[in-house]
């Protein structure tokens, strides 16, 4: 008979209590905004001021920004260096961890001290906001592509691609993007997450997106924001949940796995 | 004029010579496979055909076009490796049509050629599957059909059979070769599987060492393999150093007992060393009939391998294998005893190279 081990669903339990407990008493506080009756005018409030919309649809552009270039960046780049400069993986890697080490606001000072003058003077374009967001997402971008390119061999289907008369474009574009598909969709979902709740870089380089709106609406109000932070984590967890299904449900990889 | 020639190619990595002055002239419609041990050369050799390697040195002509630089997206060859390499996003027809849509070919084309092919690999129906629902044989003959499908000029299998059992290989190894007679497509096959290259090629080319040691076809590289290696390296052999008795008579000396060659000594003189060979095959118990070249020993060990019988004879202090074919009745000796063995002087192949040590 199996014996139910009683201290790992109490560490189980612990932790779902360490997790759960602040959101909910977020959610709790959130629903008190009409005195003595829960209701959730807190969350009416928030859906109800164009600010919100127009905020939450800037972050959902720059969200969207740094996917595609992101891609375009870390794609090819990181199928190179499979391909051909196996040796020079290491500093790419080093690379792709350094907004671990750097901080957000670090870096964003350094942008702005660097092309905030002429003769490179782009703080009035949202390059430099995308440009962050791109290396912001490096650690999660570079990571899920380079896990999905360990998991094909590169070499041999970019050789077949190539003797099939197959040019670089057509292998990235039809060979390796749609097998590694489920890994550029977990670099995606997890870029989206962290783009649309930075504060840091949007503040800074003075750009409405979503963090900064919280921000503001937490200063002036008290319910209100409690309900935008529940806003924000419903849609990281709804981009995980995504990424979770699309991981289950793709057949790519596993078809790699059997194939070589 | 030759089909593909590969004219005194070497190709270095750094320091390492993986091909040195490779020399070959492949006939249009010929299959020549390249045998050798790993690290030999063979597949880098493939590779430069390929495209994927450029060569430190020489030239790769085909169909007397230069394409020593040309990238390998414009070389007219087609190529199979060992992986397969079967595209797993597209299902089987997708692979096949992979080359004639890059091409930008009609679509009703390339479902026409997509036909042909599942019909020459004895696999219609098969186009809407995905790579993962076929065995490893089922897609080693998609990745064949899909080389095929662009009529490439030259078709290059990389050890195409090395992923698959021992049953597949065979009956595959087969179909390839009927594949290649009925296209007529210049083939060239590499292997280290020295009985598959023997056994589905025009000629073989065996390489050692980044070299080529022997070219030829299979029945001249068996039978009369040019140095030590090529006979140590294709088939079984009794391999032993020898001193040279009478040159003119043709009589050479090891362990206190003679044995007469076919091949000419004329060069050498009495007391000169000399590498012999001789094929277990070719060995049989001495009878009444066969009194010349007998070599007497000791049965050291008797091996049952299925359709031969490999007996180990000890003569002096070497050993020397001799294979008879398995029948019910066969009368074998007993370890220990004492028994004479013989050959023709023909099975006595006098080597190029010497050698220090004597082994079998």
């Amino acid at each position: 008979m199996k014996k139910t081990n009683y201290f790992a669903w109490f560490i189980f339990i612990l932790g779902i209590f360490y997790f759960f407990l602040p959101l909910f008493a977020t959610l709790e506080f959130s629903l008190r905004m009409k005195k003595g009756v829960y209701s959730l005018e807190a969350f009416r409030v928030a859906f109800q001021d164009p600010k919100f919309y127009q905020n939450f649809g800037y972050s959902l552009m720059w969200a969207v920004l740094t996917i595609v270039f992101s891609l375009l960046l870390v794609v090819p780049t990181a199928y190179w260096v499979h391909w051909k400069l196996q040796k020079i993986r290491p500093v790419v890697e080093f690379i792709t961890l350094m907004p671990f080490v750097t901080p957000a606001v670090v870096l964003v000072f350094g942008l702005i001290r660097l092309y905030g003058k002429p003769p490179l003077n782009l703080t009035p374009t949202p390059i430099p906001l995308i440009a962050g967001y791109i290396v912001l997402s490096f650690p999660y971008m570079y990571r899920s592509v380079d896990s999905g390119l360990r998991a094909i061999d590169i070499r041999t289907l970019t050789e077949a691609a190539l003797s099939m008369g197959a040019g670089w474009g057509t292998i990235i574009s039809q060979v390796i993007f749609p097998n590694i598909r489920v890994a550029i969709l977990s670099g995606v979902f997890l870029t989206f997450a962290i783009v649309m709740g930075e504060f840091t870089f949007a503040s800074l380089l003075s750009w409405p997106a979503f963090g900064p709106y919280m921000e503001e609406i937490g200063s002036m109000r008290a319910y209100t924001p409690q309900a935008l932070s529940l806003v924000s984590f419903a849609l990281t967890w709804t981009s995980m949940m995504i990424m979770q299904r699309l991981g289950r449900g793709a057949k790519g990889e596993e078809q790699v796995a059997v194939a070589h | 004029m030759a089909f593909l020639e590969i004219n005194n190619v070497s190709k270095s990595f750094g320091k390492t010579v993986a091909v040195k002055d490779f020399n070959l002239k492949v006939e249009k419609g010929e299959l020549v496979s390249f045998l050798g041990p790993s690290g030999c050369g063979k597949t880098t050799t493939l590779r430069m055909v390929a495209g994927f390697e450029v060569p430190s040195s020489g030239e790769i002509i085909i169909d007397g076009k230069d394409v020593t630089y040309e990238p390998p997206n414009r070389r007219p060859v087609g190529m199979v490796f060992q992986s397969y390499a079967l595209f797993p996003n597209m299902n089987v027809a997708a692979n096949i049509g992979f080359g004639l849509k890059i091409a930008k070919r009609p679509q009703e084309e390339i479902n026409q050629r997509v036909t042909e092919m599942l019909e020459l690999i004895h696999m219609p129906g098969y186009g809407n599957r995905y790579p993962h629902q076929l065995s490893g044989g089922q897609q080693q003959r998609v990745a064949l059909a899909r080389a095929l499908a662009m009529h490439p000029q030259v078709l290059l299998l990389d050890e195409p059979l090395s992923a698959l059992d021992a049953k597949i290989r065979v009956s595959l190894r087969g179909e390839i070769r009927a594949i290649q007679r009925e296209l007529g497509i210049t083939t060239v096959y590499v292997t280290h599987d020295q009985e598959e290259a023997l056994s589905i090629s025009d000629r073989v080319v065996v390489m050692n060492n980044a070299q080529i040691e022997q070219i030829g076809p299979p029945f001249e590289i068996y039978n009369f393999p040019q140095t030590e290696f090529v006979a140590q390296f294709v088939g079984t052999l009794n391999a032993v150093n020898a001193e040279v008795v009478d040159p003119k008579a043709k009589i050479l000396k090891f362990e206190g007992q003679q044995v007469q060659t076919a091949f000419s000594l004329d060069k050498l003189h009495p007391g000169d060393k000399v590498m012999i060979a001789i094929r277990p095959e070719r060995l049989s118990f001495a009878s009444q009939e066969r009194k010349a070249n007998i070599l007497k020993g000791k049965v050291q060990n008797i091996t049952f391998l299925g359709a031969i019988v490999r007996i180990q004879v000890g003569i002096g202090s070497i050993s020397f294998y001799m294979d008879t074919f398995n029948n019910p009745y066969l009368a074998l000796p007993k370890i220990g005893e004492e028994v004479e063995i013989t050959c023709s002087a023909e099975a006595v192949l006098a080597l190029k190279e010497r050698r220090e040590s004597q082994e079998v």
